[in-house]
């Protein structure tokens, strides 16, 4: 049972992406065995967690080779969580990209690609093993630089390269730092070397500089502080159903590694990593929104968020308390459904009127009533309004910031909430609520075709909100199990021995 | 670049080649070797003959099936009917060099479908860990020994998987940069 569930999350992509490739030629069997295989993907990683919430942790050796010398998938809530999220956002991108994509670019392998991609987040989540996790980030690199660069055009390029660059050097520290490890330690299993570092043999100094090399790493795939900038320059440039799915997800995915990381090895020396992570978790707050709010481009601006919230997920490793790990976790669900659902209004947007240029849209409220509700919902919800799900993320991470009387970076965080709203509504206004400049709104109409296509784009949108409404409405499970995430993150003795099998 | 010498001397060595990265592949568990390597000595053979001939030829030569043979006579035994069968093959490539856009049904074996069957494989020979309980890529071996060959077991699968797609993927990107 535990090999099975571990290995459909890859497995069942894997296979899709192979049967995609028999039918190159035909892009509407491609279609369908996308969805076929999100489908599987949704029911088998919902089956994870329900699993990994029964039982606990769970382990698999890969070859049946015992632990500190194969490679093991683990999966602890946290990851389970963060599995089947990506897949609630594949199924969005899939539904959306059979229509809002191209022709073009389904032909040239957009579906097995993103399969593959799905199953690098997979794996990325679920391994135990430092190297591969490695691998798996270069599985992601791979894969979003051919979704980024599809299709050839120029602005593409720019961002692909600007993109591929700055994720290889990322890639380099990261090897750096996995050599450094092994030479300190000798292992490279997350359980054994989360047993070494704690002896009394081990050099903590030694060991927390190897640290920073992750943090340096993940800090560029994840788009922290001073390593962001690549981000707002390359995410805007490809079709709308890559960058959600590559805006939504991947950034999530390092900072998932950081957070797995940092409290599972390197949690020796937090005199010097927390003070450390509180103040590029506020920059990165601060600086993120206030980029965001000087930009005039949909896609730009809500680029420009991402990073502003992934500040918030790393205040909730700066803080280090269950409460805080909590909130984090619930944060980063909550971001990945949300983002992707803005990106994907904007899309849908863009669809009907051709631009994401905030000067060139106008009056969409006043043609689809429907989508404005849709994109309200989202858009408070990251702003963090009470009834939505923002909220009960920035609510768990003030209040753990106020149980150990960090008020700076708890103020900073509410500050930057404040700003965020600003954005929205700066969205809002210009996109939804505002008179579109030259035309009169009710003169252009679209062809029958186009209404039917549009409606289709709505299907994602509506899917992707009713996540974003349960989690929100009905938050209680999804803290709570937040909440044993946290614990179990904290208890690196459950993890250890879960892996060890002691 | 058509060239007399190395037009004839290829013609000698994919044979070479090939046998020789089937070697490797063989031998590639407990010895230096395996399918990456055995993949990339045999798409060498196809890489020369990209390079002599153009990427249309090795196409017409190496990766197209015909579908549509000669019938089996009752009283022919299967190894004369194959023998008679790659002559029928020779000599229709013959008819379509000298009359270009005859159309006749073969099936074409792109790169693309040699990548696929090799990840299959790939994927597949972990699988049959995972039906009997045991992990992914739990290895099963047989318990007779082949001579040169060696023990079979599921991991061979994995090799020959990796040696298709190894060799698919040189090939498509050879016929992808010798088009341009």
């Amino acid at each position: 049972m535990n090999h099975l569930l571990l290995l459909l999350p890859l497995l069942i992509p894997l296979y899709g992406a192979i049967l995609c490739l028999f039918f190159w030629r035909l892009v509407r069997v491609q279609q369908y065995i996308g969805v076929a295989v999100q489908m599987g993907l949704l029911a088998s990683n919902f089956m994870l967690l329900l699993y990994v919430n029964q039982t606990g942790i769970i382990t698999t050796q890969l070859g049946s080779w015992p632990a500190p010398f194969g490679i093991t998938l683990v999966a602890d809530l946290f990851s389970s969580l963060m599995v089947l999220v990506s897949a609630v956002v594949g199924m969005a991108i899939y539904l959306f990209s059979i229509k809002g994509l191209d022709k073009a670019r389904q032909t040239f392998g957009y579906y097995p690609v993103l399969l593959i991609l799905q199953m690098g987040v997979a794996g990325a989540c679920l391994t135990g093993d430092l190297f591969n996790l490695f691998v798996w980030f270069e599985v992601l690199l791979i894969c979003s630089f051919v979704l980024i660069a599809l299709g050839g055009s120029k602005p593409q390029l720019e961002g692909a390269i600007k993109y591929v660059t700055i994720n290889f050097l990322a890639s380099g520290f990261l090897l750096t730092g996995i050599g450094v490890v092994y030479g300190i330690v000798g292992t490279l299993n997350l359980a054994e070397l989360a047993v070494l570092v704690r002896t009394p043999v081990a050099h903590p100094a030694l060991i927390t500089m190897a640290g920073m090399f992750f943090l340096i790493a993940f800090g560029i795939k994840s788009a922290i502080f001073p390593m962001f900038f690549w981000l707002p320059a390359s995410y805007h440039t490809p079709p709308i159903a890559v960058s959600a799915f590559i805006a939504g997800l991947l950034t999530k995915v390092g900072m998932y590694a950081l957070i797995r990381l940092f409290t599972l090895v390197f949690v020796l020396d937090q005199e010097l990593t927390i003070p450390l992570f509180t103040v590029l978790a506020g920059f990165t707050m601060v600086i993120g929104v206030l980029g965001a709010a000087s930009q005039n481009d949909f896609r730009k601006i809500l680029s420009f968020h991402i990073v502003s919230q992934i500040g918030y997920m790393l205040m909730g490793l700066a803080l280090f308390t269950p409460l805080a790990l909590a909130g984090s976790i619930y944060f980063i669900i909550h971001n990945i459904l949300v983002k992707t659902n803005l990106f994907l209004i904007s899309g849908v947007v863009a669809h009907r009127r051709g631009s994401f240029a905030l000067k060139k849209l106008g009056s969409v409220y006043l043609q689809h009533p429907v989508l404005s509700l849709l994109f309200f919902i989202s858009a408070f919800s990251l702003a963090g309004i009470p009834p939505f799900s923002g909220f009960w993320g920035k609510f768990m991470l003030a209040k753990a910031g106020f149980e150990i009387d960090s008020f700076a970076i708890v103020f900073t965080s509410l500050a930057v909430s404040l700003i965020t709203i600003f954005s929205m509504t700066k969205i809002w206004n210009e996109v939804f609520w505002k008179r579109k400049p030259d035309t009169d709104p009710m003169l252009d109409v679209m062809s029958e075709a186009d209404q039917r296509v549009n409606r289709f784009l709505h299907v994602p949108v509506i899917f992707l909100v009713v996540f974003i409404l349960f989690i929100g409405l009905y938050a209680e499970p999804v803290i709570t199990m937040a909440q044993l995430a946290a614990e179990q993150l904290l208890n690196s003795e459950l993890y250890i021995n879960a892996v060890l099998k002691r | 670049m058509k060239t007399l010498i190395l037009s004839v001397a290829i013609k000698l060595l994919i044979p070479v080649f090939i046998v020789f990265s089937l070697y490797t592949l063989f031998r590639g568990h407990n010895h230096p070797g395996g399918g990456f390597i055995g993949g990339l000595i045999g798409a060498i053979a196809f890489v020369f003959h990209t390079m002599t001939h153009g990427p249309q030829q090795t196409v017409d030569t190496f990766l197209k099936v015909n579908l549509y043979g000669y019938p089996r006579q009752p009283n022919q035994s299967r190894s004369l009917y194959l023998m008679r069968m790659m002559r029928v093959n020779v000599w229709r490539r013959r008819r379509k060099a000298r009359q270009p856009n005859l159309n006749e049904k073969m099936i074409r074996l792109e790169p693309i479908y040699i990548i696929a069957t090799g990840l299959l494989l790939a994927a597949s020979s972990g699988v049959v860990g995972l039906m009997f309980g045991h992990p992914y890529m739990h290895a099963f071996w047989a318990d007779f020994y082949i001579p040169i060959l060696g023990k079979p077991g599921t991991p061979i699968l994995f090799d020959i998987g990796v040696y298709l797609l190894v060799i698919g993927v040189v090939l498509k990107i050879t016929f992808v940069m010798s088009e341009e």
